[in-house]
């Protein structure tokens, strides 16, 4: 691992029924996450993407990647735009430092020649 | 509707004790498409060095606190802003996991879609032995039409 090293782009879609089966796992029962009708009294498109959700395929990305005895320490994530499933979307991370144990990351994900929806930092440590 | 009129920043809520259960975790980790064995299989997880079937990072959203004393959000059309969490000792299947939440912090602002209340709630988890298992931060954002419970 050395910094400036990127990893990704991964390319995926969030589909409709994959926020059905996330409303179910993490208990989140908003409904401008199933609902179009509701989704759109709330001036939205239609229903959007768990930020969540998002997140969470993120951090697995960046799991995914990381060298042999590092793991997640934290992560500090900003939602940026609204996400509709059926999109194609891109996640991708960089290297920003590394201080001995400790490394920290930038991670984006954004539709495909949008601005990012999801940015953050994630910081990984180096098991002892 | 939105009531924070009975908020006291930094009041955390009741303990809740959470229970970390097999079912809830791998149907955690099929939602997100996971397929890395350390969610789904105990002998798989420990020879990675976990003590038990190990939760996805994010699982934590599951724990989350949402009964803080003083704090009624809408029903709907919260917009999540930000999240962060800090992540400690690894939250495992069998594992009972103690959790309280307190308002941060609250602000307002006048905002293309008028008036906003930015409401930052924090939380943290701990296990039975006491070590961190995990904070997390999340900044809310409450816009006057969701507020005033328009549909």
């Amino acid at each position: 691992m050395e910094v400036g090293e990127e990893w990704g782009p991964v390319e995926f879609t969030v589909y409709k029924d994959q926020l059905v089966r996330y409303a179910g796992a993490s208990d989140d029962y908003n409904p401008i996450h199933y609902d179009d009708e509701v989704a759109r009294s709330f001036g939205l498109p239609g229903v959007i993407v768990h930020g969540m959700l998002n997140v969470g395929l993120m951090m697995s990305f960046v799991s995914d990647n990381l060298p042999q005895g590092w793991r997640l320490k934290g992560c500090s994530m900003r939602f940026r735009q609204m996400v509709e499933p059926g999109r194609r979307l891109e996640m991708r991370a960089r290297v920003r430092n590394i201080d001995n144990d400790l490394a920290g990351l930038e991670v984006e994900l954004h539709e495909r020649d949008q601005r990012p929806s999801i940015t953050g930092r994630v910081t990984i440590e180096k098991r002892g | 509707m939105l009531h924070l009129d009975h908020v006291h920043l930094g009041e955390h809520s009741a303990i809740k004790v959470h229970e970390i259960e097999r079912g809830a975790v791998s149907k955690f980790a099929r939602a997100l498409t996971l397929t890395d064995p350390i969610y789904f299989s105990r002998e798989a997880a420990q020879s990675q060095g976990y003590r038990h079937i190990v939760a996805p990072p994010t699982f934590v959203v599951t724990l989350l606190p949402w009964d803080i004393p003083g704090l009624t959000l809408p029903e709907a059309g919260v917009i999540h802003g930000e999240q962060e969490f800090e992540w400690g000792e690894p939250i495992c299947v069998t594992d009972a996991i103690s959790v309280s939440g307190w308002v941060d912090e609250v602000k307002s602002r006048s905002g293309r879609g008028g008036q906003m209340t930015i409401i930052t709630v924090a939380s943290e988890g701990e296990h039975a032995d006491g070590r961190m298992a995990f904070r997390a931060r999340a900044v809310l954002i409450v816009t006057e039409a969701v507020d005033h419970g328009s549909r």
